[in-house]
């Protein structure tokens, strides 16, 4: 009995536990972050890819465009980015040195290194804490990017070789499973690529790639902070009507909010299924003791002789409920503790959903209205045994 | 003999159990699934009833006494509350900025179709509402104002801080309202449950900048003490 309601209390309290850590995770990953521009697009897609690293961006933006933006007189700073390479399912993020100044996630918390510094020379490469952690690399190692994203690595930027500058310290972010290098190692390590593929012999060598103009010509998106954040209409008016190529310009809080609201209708029927497992668990519950209430006709009626009064018959039907609820409950809290401790590391891995150990205040309503609804199912058959008269459990009825 | 007893009250347990599903009935009600947001915060108002442009109307339970007390039943402070003021949004406008002082002169029954001066005319006109002028007389004041929310910055489902904006779909579909109609709130304490477009009242100190500095345009900031749901 016990095993059934932990099970549905796993079901419930997972499904709210997700639900509300996912939203937690994903507002957490960005903060002062006025204005996220990329190709034109959907607003949810070009925050997912640019901010989550969710799916493949549509399309890539000039660098003039982006300069456009930076001389904007209303923005105070722009971080470009450039997606679309990995190493070994991480993925690759070319950027410049303002990303660590002014990239800020949760309370407005900044990068920190644990070891090492910013990449100072092209094939420097400055590594997340969950890629240091899982492919054990220290400041001085030497990695090899893959071309395009996945964790196959079949077409290979080996011949140039990047070292690892510095380690980030662990944000619980997308950044944790980032490689970061600078948007001229991305142009560099591409100059042998012109065709789409490694032109058979041609191989520019890593100690000639100076020799050719390594500026920028595309990123795939960028994060912009305004000098005031109520500015912000006319800068993305500016963005969007931006003659020289479409761009889009969304406020990633407005975006995040739009994804929620198509979101939050799965996450209402997953809630109110589980919702209905619970109560499909303790309505079992009520109906095996009021089953065996039958059987107990004549031990109850034994108490009741020797002196128990109809209520201490109900209070004692009741705290047998209330125990059975109460260990069904617990063990569905360690049981969902064990589980999102094995989950934790497959969800932070595929989508970047941080889980921490601890029930937020919501779950902690949800399972103790468990508990109060538990308890009060099983006033049911005390109430009915209540009502069982002395003498109808006495006598045996044949 | 017993065994026969308990199939028959097994019957009995399905058949006499209205009180258990009044009890459902209670589990489903208070969960928090049906309840929009998480339970505890302000059910900030839907925006479905709104349409692109639509504006707030002053405290729609006492229209006529503008400047009176705004203790709504939302505010729970109703002592430090009366000492807010209200205001609407024209009142956040110079009343002597006239953005159609460029236009002087020009007179639209004089003009031939496609004259490119009715073009120039509305790209002055344009121009001159981006840099419209701030009220400085508002800083410093505690006031009161509803309007429609953009967030900026949250954590978790708590919005820390935000745009106040006029009107409904401000920031999408038509070109963004003026400097001054806009206000950048800070909240004191964190909003839990306030999503794009809700409609709030806000109550707070306005501060003004009102020249263009390095540090920004002009515009409002409002730190806000109350955010309560609208009306």
């Amino acid at each position: 009995m016990a095993v059934s309601i932990a099970l549905s209390v796993i079901l419930l309290l997972g499904v709210e536990q997700l639900r509300t850590q996912a939203r937690e995770s994903f507002a957490q990953s960005i903060s002062g972050t006025d204005l996220v521009v990329g190709a034109r697009t959907s607003p949810i897609q070009l925050i997912l890819y640019a901010v989550f690293r969710l799916g493949d961006a549509t399309h890539n933006i000039r660098w003039s465009s982006f300069q456009a933006v930076v001389t904007h007189p209303a923005v105070a700073w722009a971080v470009p980015i450039s997606l679309g390479d990995s190493h070994r399912g991480f993925s690759v993020v070319g950027t410049n040195l303002d990303y660590f100044e002014h990239f800020r996630y949760g309370d407005g918390r900044s990068l920190a290194f644990t070891a090492g510094h910013p990449f100072a020379d092209i094939f420097d490469a400055v590594i997340g804490a969950e890629v240091a952690s899982q492919l054990d690399y220290h400041v001085g190692d030497r990695i090899v990017l893959n071309h395009g994203t996945g964790d196959l690595g079949l077409a290979e930027h080996s011949d140039k070789p990047f070292k690892v500058a510095g380690i980030l310290a662990r944000t619980g972010l997308p950044v944790d499973r980032s490689v970061h290098v600078s948007l001229q190692a991305i142009q560099a390590i591409h100059l042998d690529w012109q065709g789409g593929a490694p032109l058979p012999g041609l191989s520019i060598p890593a100690e000639y790639v100076r020799k050719f103009d390594l500026a920028p010509k595309e990123i795939t998106a960028a994060l912009v902070g305004l000098k005031n954040r109520a500015g912000v209409f006319q800068v993305q008016r500016f963005i969007n009507h931006y003659k020289g190529e479409p761009l889009l310009a969304v406020l990633p809080g407005v975006a995040l909010d739009e994804l929620w609201s198509i979101v939050s209708i799965v996450e209402k029927s997953l809630l109110g299924i589980s919702v209905l497992v619970v109560a499909v668990g303790l309505s079992g519950l009520v109906a095996v003791v009021l089953a065996g209430l039958g059987e107990r006709r004549r031990e109850l009626a034994i108490l009741r002789s020797v002196g128990a009064g109809p209520l201490v018959v109900l209070v004692l039907l009741a705290i047998e409920g209330a125990m059975v609820v109460l260990t069904g409950s617990l063990l569905g809290l360690s049981g969902l503790f064990a589980a999102s401790f094995f989950a934790a590391s497959m969800l932070e891995a595929h989508l970047g959903i941080t889980l921490h150990a601890g029930l937020s205040p919501e779950t902690l309503q949800l399972l103790l209205l468990v508990m109060a609804t538990g308890f009060l199912a099983s006033l049911i058959p005390g109430y009915r045994a209540y009502r069982l008269s002395l003498a109808d459990g006495l006598t045996p009825r044949l | 003999m017993a065994k026969f007893h308990s199939t028959h009250s097994i019957q009995l347990a399905v058949f006499r159990l209205p009180g258990f599903f009044l009890l459902l009935a209670f589990f489903l009600l208070a969960s928090p699934v049906f309840s929009a947001g998480s339970a505890g915060s302000p059910a900030p108002s839907g925006n479905r009833d709104y349409k692109v442009g639509d504006q707030l109307a002053p405290d729609p339970g006492k229209a006529k006494t503008r400047s009176a007390s705004p203790a709504s039943p939302g505010s729970s402070a109703s002592g430090s509350a009366a000492a807010y003021k209200e205001k609407n949004w024209d009142d956040l406008m110079p009343r002597n900025w006239d953005p159609m002082a460029s236009l002087k002169g020009l007179k639209l029954e004089n003009l031939k179709d496609s004259d490119p001066r009715a073009m120039e005319a509305l790209e002055k006109m344009r121009e001159a509402w981006s840099n419209a002028p701030v009220e400085p007389a508002l800083n410093g004041e505690r006031i009161r104002i509803p309007g429609f929310v953009i967030p900026l910055e949250k954590s978790g489902n708590k919005v820390k801080e935000f745009l106040l904006v006029p009107y409904f779909g401000a920031c999408i579909h038509t070109p963004p309202p003026p400097p001054n109609q806009i206000i950048h709130v800070r909240a004191a304490r964190p909003v839990a449950g306030m999503r794009t477009m809700d409609t709030m009242w806000v109550s707070g100190i306005m501060q003004v900048r009102s020249v263009e500095s390095e540090f920004g345009q002009a515009g409002y900031q409002l730190k806000a003490e109350q955010v309560t749901p609208y009306p």
